[in-house]
C-alpha cells in the first residue's frame, strides 16, 4: 500500500480532533484525520438514542470551525458530518492507528489494516474510552459478530453466542436469553472476574437451563455461511468444537489507551490509573511533534476539547492566539493586588507557592481556572472547625492563623505565603479539625477544589509527595504531639510508614504484641474482641483519629482486634520511636494515658450492653465510610412512605431514597439512600466536576450535570439515579378537595424529551430544618445518623 | 475520643415518647384543668352545655378537633417547618384522647337523640378507630419485619415469576398436559386483590386441583413403587395412565422422575412464597384498615360539628 503524506495527521475523530481536523481543512493545510470506526465520535455516537449533549462549562466560549451547542445527540452528530463535508475535512474511516514510530522528518503512522501515513506532526486525540478488543481469530470482521449490544430486545428467537465472561458479557447475556437461545463462551469456568450480582444472575441462569455454559474454551474461528447462519469453532480440553449459531456477541472489554500511548514514547507522570500524560502549553508532549488533546489531555468535556482542537493547530502553525480562557483567568486575577497581566500573574504564582512550581504551565492554567482566589480581610474566619467543606488553599500573600486549640483561641500557628492548607480534610474525607483565620495583615489566597486537587494529586508526582509528607506531620503534631515542631517530631516521622488495608482486612489481632500505632488516614476501622466465642465490636474509628495506643503505653498484648471498616489508609508510627518520644515529653505521656483510660470506660460499656452485633452489620452495609445515613427503625415505621413522598415533593417530583429495599437487621432497615460517604465514589468521574460537599457535609449535584450518568455507575450504593426533575409539584388543595394528584406520589407529567440529569439525596440543605423525610415520618422511625451515633443507634434499638 | 455517654439520650424515639412525653403531659394538664372547673362550677340548672363553662369546653374541643384534622394538611405539607411531624402525630394522639373527657364535660352528659348527640357519637367513634389504629401500629410493624426476613415482596414476585417460567420450561419437557395443566395453575395465581382479598387471602384456593398427588403418583409409578397411597385413586387414573403411556415410551424412568420430582419442589417453594406475599398484604392491609373508618368518620364529625355549633347559635 502507498504511504499518504501529509503535515498533520489527526488520531481519533472526537470533538478535539474534528475540530483540529475542520481548522486544518480552514487553513487548507494537508492533513489526515483517522478514525477507527466507520463514523464521527464515536464516544458520542454510542450515546442511546436522543440522549441530550450538554455544552458545559457554560461560561468558556466555543473556538472552533467546527459547530457545537448543547443539544440532542443526533443534532450535534449531524451538525459535525455537515461541516466535515462542508470544509472538506480529509477523513479516512476504519482506520485504528496501532503505531506511531518518530522519524527523521517526522512520523510513521501504522493502521491496523496494514496502511501507512508519513506525517509532520501528530495529533493524538483518541480519548479515554480505548478500543475495543476483537476476537483476534478467522473471521472476527464477519457480519455475524458484534462487539456492543445496544438493544437486547431488537433480537427474537436467534441463537447467540456471547464471547466472554465480564459484566458486559454477562449482562448482555442474561438480557438476551428472554427471548433466544443464548450461549455464553468463557476461557474459564468461574465468572470471578464479575461483580458479585451479575456472578450470581449468570450462575443461577446457567443452573436453570435458560443460558448455556461453555467453559474452558476459547474460540478457534468463525465461518459465515449465510446471513445470520455461520458456525464458531471452539478450543476445548476436549478438543475442537463447533457450534451453529446466527449471531455473536463479543464483550472482550477494551485496550486502554494508555498501553498504545506509552508505546509511542509519550510517558505518563505517575502510576495512577487517573494520570494523564504532562503537556506543553502548547499541548506537545515529551515527543517533539507529537501533541495530545481532548480527555486524554485530562480535558473530558466536549468544548475544552473543540476550543483545544483549534489552538494546536494553531501552534502547530507558529501562532500563539490567545487562549479562550483567558478573560476568564482575568475576571479572576484582577482583584489581585497589583495585577498586570494574566500571564505576569501565572508567573507570580508559580513562583511564590512551592507545591505548585512542578505543574506544567496548562496544569497550572487550568488548576488556577478551577480555583477562586479570595482576598481575606485581617482576622476575617477561612474556615470553622468541623465545617464539612474540603476545598484546598494555597497562601498567595500575606498569612493565615490556625486555632489548634478550639478551648484556647489564643493557641494559634501562623501561615506565611507560599504555604498550604486544607489537605487534612481533602485526605481523609473528614471535616475540619481547626479554624483558620486571615493573619493579621489580612491573606490573599487561591481556594481549589477537591475534584482538581485530586486530578492534580494523581497527574503530578510532586505535588503528591509534599502533600502525604506535610499530611503526616500536621497529623501527628494535631493529634498526638500538640505543641511539638518538625525538629522533635522527625525521628517519629521517619519511622512512619504508610499502610493500606482493604475492607474487612485486619491491622492487628487480640493477643498480638503491639508495636505500632495506626493513625487513620483514610476510611474507619472498627475495634473488635471475642466475647463468649463471638465477635463483639467495641468501638467505630473514623479518619483522623488512631488506634493501637494501649499496647504501646502498657507493654501488654493487643487488647482488641482492628479490622478495616471499608478500604483504609493509615500511618504506621513505630512503637520504639513512639516510646523514645514519650519518654522526652512526660505531658504527652498524660495526654495518651488519658485519651486510652476513656476508652477503657467507653469499651467496657459497651461490652457489657453487647451492642456490637448491630454494628457490625452496619459496618457490612459500607457504612463505615458514610458521615450521615438514613436508618428506618421497623418496628416504629408504619410503611406509609410519607419520607419518600416528603423527598420527592421537596426535589422536583424525584424520590432520592427507597424506603422498602436494603438489608435489615432486627428491626433496623438500611433503605437505598445517600450515605454521604466520606470520599464519595460518585465524584470520582464527574468530567464537569458537578458533584460538591457543602459545608454541612451533604454531598450534592449542581446544575452542571451534564446527565452522563458516571456517578450513577461509580456509586457501590445504587443511590444515584438519573431522572428528569419538574419544579411544580401537585396542589395540596386540589388534591383534598377534588381528587388527582397526590403531592409526592405521583410524578408530574414531565417533557418526554428533557435531558435526564443525576439525582440524589442532599440532605435537604437548602430547605432549614433537617432532611425532609425524617421531618414527615409521623412516628419517629426515620433517623439520620453520623456513624458516631451508631453504637447509640444499636442501644436505643434493642 | 470515643467517650460515648451510653444511651443517655436516645437517638431515636417513637412519637409517643416525642419530647420526653410533652403532649401526654399537656393533655393530662387540660384534663385536669377541665375536670377542676367542672367540679368547682355548679350552674343552677345543672352541668350543661349552655353555661359559661360549657360554652368554654366546647370552644376548646372544637379548636382542638380543627387541630387534630390540620394534621392530614401539615403531614403532606412537606416544607412545612412549623415542628416534626412526628411532634404532630404525638399531639395528635394525646390531644385527641383528652377531647373524650373535655367533650363530655363540655355537654354535661347530657345525651339526647339530637344532632349535638350524633356530633359527640361521630367523636367517640373517631377516637375509638384511633386507638384501633394505634393498636395496628404498634403491632403490625414488627411482624411485617419479621415476615420478610431481609427479603422483600418484589424479591418474592419477581422469585415467584421466575420460578413459573422454570415450572413451564420443565413441564413442557415432560408431557403436553403437565405443560397444559402447570400453565393453567401459574395463570391461577392470585396476589392481592379486593380489600376482602387483600385482608383474609383470595377464596379460590391454589394447587387444588390433584396436580401434585398426579406427578407424585407418576413418580412412584416411575420407581416402581406402587404401593403409594392415592396409586389406585381412579378419579386420577385416566391422567396417570395417559402420563404414564406417554414416558414408558422414553428409556431412563429415573431421569423422568427426577425431572418431576423437581418440579415438585419448584411449586412448593412458589405456593410458600404466594402465601407469603399474601400475607405481607393482609399485614399491610391491616396497617391502613383502621385509616379507612378514621378518616371518613372526621370529615363526618367535621359536618356534624359545624351543623351542631351552627344550630347552637342560631336557636340561642
Amino acid at each position: 500500500m502507498s504511504i499518504s503524506r501529509v503535515k498533520i495527521a489527526i488520531v481519533g475523530s472526537g470533538p478535539a480532533g474534528l475540530s483540529a481536523a475542520a481548522r486544518a481543512a480552514e487553513l487548507r493545510i494537508p492533513h489526515l484525520l483517522l478514525e477507527a470506526e466507520a463514523h464521527l465520535s464515536h464516544t458520542i455516537y454510542r450515546y442511546q438514542k436522543g440522549k441530550q449533549v450538554m455544552a458545559e462549562p457554560t461560561v468558556l466560549p466555543l473556538r472552533s470551525v467546527a459547530p457545537f451547542a448543547a443539544g440532542k445527540r443526533e443534532t450535534v452528530l449531524q451538525a459535525w458530518n455537515d461541516s466535515a463535508q462542508r470544509l472538506g475535512i480529509q477523513i479516512r474511516y476504519g482506520a485504528a492507528v496501532i503505531r506511531i514510530g518518530a522519524t527523521p522528518d517526522g512520523f510513521l503512522l501504522d493502521t491496523a489494516s496494514g496502511g501507512t501515513i508519513a506525517a509532520e506532526r501528530v495529533v493524538l486525540a483518541i480519548g479515554l474510552q480505548g478500543n475495543l478488543r476483537k476476537l483476534g481469530c478467522e473471521g472476527e470482521d464477519l457480519e455475524l459478530v458484534q462487539y456492543q449490544l445496544d438493544d437486547p430486545d431488537a433480537y427474537r428467537n436467534e441463537a447467540i453466542v456471547i464471547v466472554g465472561a465480564g459484566d458486559a458479557a454477562i449482562e448482555n447475556a442474561l438480557a438476551l436469553a428472554d427471548n433466544n437461545q443464548v450461549s455464553i463462551v468463557n476461557r474459564r469456568d468461574e465468572f470471578d472476574r464479575a461483580k458479585k450480582g451479575n456472578r450470581e444472575a449468570i450462575l443461577q441462569a446457567i443452573a436453570e437451563g435458560h443460558i448455556r455454559h461453555l467453559s474452558n474454551a476459547a474460540v478457534s474461528w468463525l465461518r459465515q455461511d449465510a446471513p445470520g447462519q455461520g458456525r464458531l469453532c471452539l478450543d476445548t480440553a476436549e478438543g475442537k468444537a463447533e457450534i451453529v449459531c446466527n449471531r455473536v456477541i463479543a464483550r472482550l472489554g477494551a485496550t486502554p489507551p494508555r498501553q498504545f500511548v506509552e508505546s509511542c514514547g509519550v510517558q505518563f507522570p505517575s502510576r495512577d490509573a487517573n494520570a494523564v500524560p504532562a503537556v506543553s502549553a502548547h499541548y506537545e508532549s515529551n515527543v517533539p511533534g507529537l501533541y495530545i488533546i481532548g480527555a486524554l489531555a485530562g480535558y473530558p468535556l466536549i468544548k475544552q476539547a473543540m476550543n483545544q482542537g483549534y489552538e494546536v493547530v494553531e501552534y502547530i502553525e507558529g501562532r500563539s492566539p490567545e487562549p479562550a480562557d483567558a478573560p476568564l483567568l482575568a475576571a479572576k486575577f484582577r482583584a489581585m493586588p497589583g495585577y498586570q497581566s494574566v500571564d505576569a500573574s501565572i508567573a507570580r504564582i508559580r513562583e511564590r507557592v512551592p507545591v505548585l512550581a512542578p505543574l506544567t504551565p496548562l496544569q497550572l492554567r487550568e488548576f488556577l481556572l478551577d480555583s477562586e482566589l479570595r482576598i481575606m480581610k485581617p482576622g476575617e474566619p477561612i474556615f470553622r472547625r468541623n465545617d464539612y467543606s474540603d476545598s484546598f488553599y494555597s497562601v498567595l500573600d500575606g498569612g493565615v492563623q490556625i486555632q489548634i486549640d478550639e478551648n484556647d483561641p489564643t493557641q494559634r500557628v501562623g501561615l506565611q505565603a507560599g504555604q498550604f492548607f486544607g489537605e487534612m480534610s481533602l485526605i481523609s474525607g473528614r471535616r475540619r479539625n481547626a479554624s483558620v483565620l486571615a493573619g493579621p495583615a489580612g491573606a490573599v489566597l487561591i481556594e481549589t477544589p477537591r475534584g482538581s486537587m485530586n486530578k492534580l494529586i494523581a497527574s503530578v508526582a510532586a505535588v503528591k509527595r509534599v502533600l502525604d509528607e506535610t499530611f503526616l506531620l500536621r497529623a501527628i503534631q494535631a493529634k498526638l504531639a500538640p505543641g511539638l515542631d518538625a525538629a522533635e517530631l522527625r525521628e517519629l516521622v521517619a519511622s512512619a510508614s504508610l499502610a493500606r488495608y482493604s475492607a474487612g482486612e485486619i491491622l492487628f489481632r487480640e493477643g498480638e504484641p503491639g508495636d505500632c500505632l495506626h493513625l487513620i488516614r483514610k476510611g474507619s476501622v472498627t475495634v473488635a474482641r471475642e466475647l463468649g466465642g463471638r465477635e463483639a465490636v467495641l468501638a467505630y474509628v473514623p479518619a483522623g483519629q488512631y488506634v493501637g495506643e494501649m499496647a504501646l503505653l502498657t507493654e501488654l498484648p493487643r487488647a482488641a482486634t482492628v479490622k478495616a471498616a471499608v478500604a483504609t489508609e493509615t500511618i504506621r508510627l513505630e512503637a520504639s520511636a513512639f516510646k523514645a518520644l514519650l519518654t522526652r515529653h512526660p505531658a504527652l505521656r498524660q495526654r495518651i494515658n488519658e485519651t486510652m483510660a476513656q476508652r477503657l470506660v467507653a469499651n467496657a460499656a459497651t461490652s457489657s450492653q453487647g451492642s456490637g452485633s448491630i454494628v457490625q452489620f452496619l459496618m457490612n452495609q459500607g457504612l463505615g465510610e458514610a458521615t450521615d445515613v438514613l436508618l428506618i427503625d421497623e418496628s416504629l415505621c408504619v410503611r406509609c412512605d410519607h419520607c419518600e413522598k416528603a423527598c420527592a415533593d421537596t426535589h422536583g417530583g424525584v424520590s432520592r431514597l427507597d424506603r422498602e429495599t436494603g438489608p435489615t437487621y432486627e428491626q433496623l432497615h438500611v433503605p437505598t439512600s445517600c450515605r454521604h460517604c466520606e470520599h464519595p465514589h460518585c465524584m470520582k468521574d464527574c468530567p464537569p466536576d458537578a458533584i460538591h460537599r457543602s459545608p454541612g457535609g451533604e454531598v450534592y449535584i449542581t446544575e452542571a450535570c451534564i446527565g452522563c450518568g458516571n456517578c450513577e455507575r461509580n456509586c457501590p450504593y445504587g443511590v444515584i439515579q438519573m431522572g428528569v426533575t419538574s419544579p411544580e409539584q401537585p396542589s395540596l388543595w386540589r388534591w383534598l378537595l377534588l381528587g388527582g394528584k397526590e403531592p409526592g406520589n405521583t410524578p408530574m407529567a414531565v417533557d418526554k424529551g428533557a435531558a435526564k440529569k443525576a439525582v440524589k439525596c442532599d440532605m435537604c440543605k437548602d430547605l432549614g430544618g433537617g432532611p425532609a423525610c425524617v421531618r414527615a415520618c409521623p412516628t419517629g422511625a426515620a433517623v439520620r445518623v453520623s456513624p458516631e451515633q451508631f453504637l447509640q443507634i444499636s442501644q436505643g434499638a434493642e | 475520643m470515643m467517650a460515648t455517654t451510653p444511651a443517655a439520650d436516645p437517638v431515636h424515639q417513637g412519637f409517643l415518647r416525642h419530647a420526653n412525653f410533652r403532649w401526654a403531659k399537656l393533655a393530662l394538664l387540660l384534663c385536669l384543668l377541665s375536670l377542676i372547673a367542672y367540679v368547682w362550677h355548679q350552674p343552677v340548672d345543672g352541668a350543661n352545655g349552655g353555661s359559661w363553662l360549657g360554652y368554654a369546653l366546647g370552644g376548646v374541643g372544637a379548636l382542638l378537633i380543627l387541630c387534630l384534622l390540620w394534621l392530614g394538611v401539615r403531614k403532606r405539607r412537606y416544607r412545612s417547618r412549623l415542628g416534626t411531624v412526628k411532634g404532630w402525630t404525638s399531639a395528635h394522639v394525646y390531644l385527641g384522647l383528652s377531647l373524650l373527657l373535655i367533650v363530655s364535660l363540655h355537654c354535661g352528659f347530657q345525651f339526647g337523640l339530637n344532632v349535638h348527640t350524633l356530633a359527640y357519637a361521630l367523636m367517640v367513634l373517631v377516637i375509638a378507630s384511633g386507638i384501633w389504629g394505634l393498636i395496628a401500629y404498634d403491632r403490625v410493624p414488627g411482624r411485617i419485619t419479621q415476615l420478610h426476613g431481609g427479603s422483600d415482596r418484589e424479591a418474592w414476585i419477581e422469585e415467584v415469576f421466575d420460578l413459573n417460567e422454570q415450572a413451564i420450561w420443565l413441564a413442557n419437557e415432560l408431557s403436553p398436559e403437565v405443560h397444559r395443566r402447570i400453565v393453567a395453575s401459574a395463570e391461577k395465581l392470585q396476589l392481592g386483590g379486593s380489600l376482602r382479598e387483600q385482608l383474609f387471602g383470595a377464596s379460590r384456593p391454589s394447587g387444588g386441583d390433584g396436580l401434585r398427588e398426579s406427578l407424585e403418583q407418576r413418580i412412584a409409578e416411575l420407581r416402581g413403587d406402587a404401593s403409594r397411597p392415592g396409586a389406585l385413586d381412579p378419579s386420577k387414573q385416566n391422567t396417570v395412565m395417559f402420563m404414564a403411556g406417554q414416558l414408558q415410551q422414553t428409556s431412563g424412568g429415573e431421569q423422568e422422575a427426577a425431572r418431576i420430582q423437581k418440579l415438585l419442589k419448584l411449586l412448593a417453594r412458589r405456593n410458600e412464597l404466594v402465601v407469603r406475599i399474601n400475607k405481607d398484604i393482609a399485614l399491610h392491609a391491616r396497617l391502613q384498615l383502621w385509616l379507612l373508618l378514621h378518616v371518613p368518620l372526621s370529615l363526618a364529625l367535621l359536618a356534624a360539628l359545624i351543623a351542631h355549633v351552627f344550630s347552637v347559635f342560631f336557636y340561642w
